[in-house]
């Protein structure tokens, strides 16, 4: 199993003017030369092989996007060599396309006006499709999802969840080698989610097709991935299997109470109480993320239990979020 | 695989004209009421002209009709702009949005993809207004129909047509760079108003501006002399086959520029 991408010590900087306050500043910003380099991604190294599903993270403007651009190859690395597929992405934009699939969650790339079918026809005549290919492409989308409805729907009419789908199946329909997938999931509703994870594995599976998911839906990640890359101000703070993240993580465990009363005030004296863990509440249960190390969850229960009549209570594994969580906010050591 | 060339391109084009028709023609009222629309402002381009050689018989030795041929001319010769390019009014929301990334993922020429998404059927009405124009025109002043003047009327006509492209392409372009480009647009779509007069009307300094700068003297005035004046063609108009086909290579070489250091929007 070969590396279809490889990326080597790629780093990209934007110059950004320095930008004053107030109106005097502004009219001074416009005879300025004052930049100051931003470093979007920074010295990034890491190689995916054909048919892996890669999780790839991070906080808001972490540089996920932009790394995605240089390996689509809109956007040129300041240094550091990329290669997706054998050949460098930029320098070869259209050559790379042709390997290629990519879906941006909101935004269709299909033609708005058109009939989803009849946007298969003209892919196909783009990238140059076999009729065998296709046909055999179309035989596969309606065993696994039910496309019928939507075939003869133009775009426009769609709603997100359908839009978001034919999206995903046009990228796939010339069997790239890789497919980009960034934020597949936003804004969709419970059951839609869970049919578009099932087609994307399916796909995955079927096609061998290596595909880079962005997604802040650690759903999506416990559904798909195998392997996640953690990136944050541009910097890479994991890359390996989503298990060994899990037992890095091994000696956390959530506990979550049920009290009487208002939980998210709770919540916060709770956080006073026990100020090495990370406490939070949702409309149920109030979590807390207790290291074992440090004390045994059984001493906090009965610490608890002392100054709040608790009614229920759950005890369970770190979840992908939380472990996303606390390497976002203490990166991994 | 086949190369992409222009059968490909073509191919392509006329598959997803074709589409887009359609669904355009199902939109019946909004279809019937443009082209209506488009009647109506030529027939308002048409009698303000009208109301004005009512006062003046001739400007500069400029007669009724021939004024009448060059206002003809540049109708015919701004269609394609009209119907093939109109995408170009769109380009600075698409950039602006974030949305003009998706050009940058097909296999295929951007330019082209993107030109390639809008056929605006409205400048066929224009189309055939200016061609009875410029027939009528003809008539009265009795040009006669040789094999030879309908080839330089085709040929000058394609020059006219390209000039004007390749000013909206570069103002359009602009987008890639500066905020407020809607009004480098608006500016250009204007002055080609002035398209239809003869540029010697204009003082020096606008008849320098409109052969080299703006060039808007190459969509009507320079090629029809070509037909009109056959005894006094100037240099210029000979030149202007190559003059068109320059502007035209400069302004994709701009826009592509612009659209190949595009970055998108953060999302």
């Amino acid at each position: 199993m070969g590396n279809i991408i490889e990326i080597k010590n790629v780093t990209k900087e934007f110059k950004v003017l320095n930008r004053r306050e107030g109106l005097k500043g502004s009219i001074k910003d416009l005879f300025s030369r004052n930049y100051k380099t931003v470093r979007a991604v920074d010295n990034i190294t890491m190689a995916i092989g054909q048919g892996e599903i890669v999780g790839y993270l991070g906080p808001n403007g972490a540089g996920k996007s932009t790394t995605i651009k240089m390996m689509t190859g809109v956007l040129e690395p300041t240094s550091g060599e990329i290669l997706t597929n054998g050949i460098v992405p930029y320098t070869n934009r259209a050559k790379n396309a042709q390997e290629i699939g990519v879906v941006f969650g909101q935004r269709s790339q299909l033609w708005w006006a058109l009939p989803l079918v009849e946007s298969f026809k003209i892919l196909k005549d783009i990238y140059q499709i076999s009729n065998e290919k296709y046909n055999g492409m179309i035989k596969l989308y309606k065993s696994l999802v039910d496309i019928e409805p939507l075939l003869h729907k133009p775009v426009r009419q769609m709603s997100l969840g359908q839009r978001t789908l034919s999206d995903i199946l046009a990228a796939f329909l010339h069997d790239p080698k890789i497919v980009f997938l960034d934020e597949p999931t936003i804004g969709l509703d419970v059951s839609m989610k869970s049919k578009i994870r099932k087609l994307i594995h399916a796909l995955n599976k079927e096609k061998n097709t290596t595909v880079i998911l962005t997604t802040h839906d650690m759903g999506d990640v416990d559904a798909l991935c195998q392997r996640i890359v953690i990136i944050d101000k541009g910097k890479m703070l994991y890359d390996n299997d989503i298990e060994h993240l899990k037992s890095f993580f091994g000696s956390y465990r959530t506990l979550k109470i049920r009290t009487d009363g208002d939980l998210s005030a709770q919540a916060d004296s709770i956080k006073e109480e026990l100020p090495y863990f990370s406490v939070t509440a949702d409309e149920e249960w109030i979590s807390v993320l207790v290291d074992e190390e440090k004390s045994k969850v059984i001493d906090v229960l009965g610490q608890l239990q002392r100054s709040y009549k608790i009614k229920d209570m759950q005890l369970e594994e770190i979840s992908t979020e939380e472990v996303i969580k606390k390497i976002y906010e203490e990166g991994v050591v | 695989m086949e190369k992409r060339g222009l059968k490909f391109y073509l191919r392509i084009y006329f598959k997803i004209l074709a589409q887009d028709l359609k669904s355009k023609m199902s939109y019946r009222a909004d279809f019937i009421i443009s082209t209506i629309g488009m009647i109506f402002t030529n027939i308002a381009g048409f009698v303000s002209f009208w109301i004005l050689f009512r006062s003046f018989p001739s400007i500069n030795g400029w007669g009724y009709y021939e004024m009448l041929f060059l206002y003809g001319f540049s109708l015919v010769a701004i269609t394609p702009v009209q119907c093939l390019f109109d995408n170009n009014w769109s380009l600075r929301m698409a950039v602006y949005s974030g949305d003009f990334i998706k050009y940058c993922f097909r296999p295929i020429n951007i330019f082209f993809y993107y030109q390639s998404e809008v056929f605006d059927i409205k400048g066929l009405g224009q189309l055939a207004f200016g061609i009875g124009t410029l027939i009528y025109s003809w008539v009265k002043i009795g040009l006669g129909f040789t094999p030879l003047i309908l080839l330089k009327m085709t040929v000058f006509l394609l020059t006219a047509s390209l000039v004007m492209i390749a000013m909206q392409n570069a103002a359009a372009a602009t987008c890639f760079w500066i905020m407020n480009s809607f009004y480098v647009l608006d500016l250009v779509t204007r002055f080609k108003d002035y398209a239809k007069y003869p540029v010697t009307i204009f003082s020096p300094v606008f008849k320098f501006i409109f052969t080299f700068l703006m060039p808007i003297a190459f969509i009507a005035y320079y090629p029809s002399l070509v037909i009109l004046r056959p005894d006094e063609v100037p240099l210029l108009s000979w030149l202007s086959p190559f003059i068109g086909a320059f502007f035209f290579w400069v302004s994709y070489k701009i826009w592509m520029h612009g659209a190949l250091k595009y970055n998108g929007t953060g999302s």
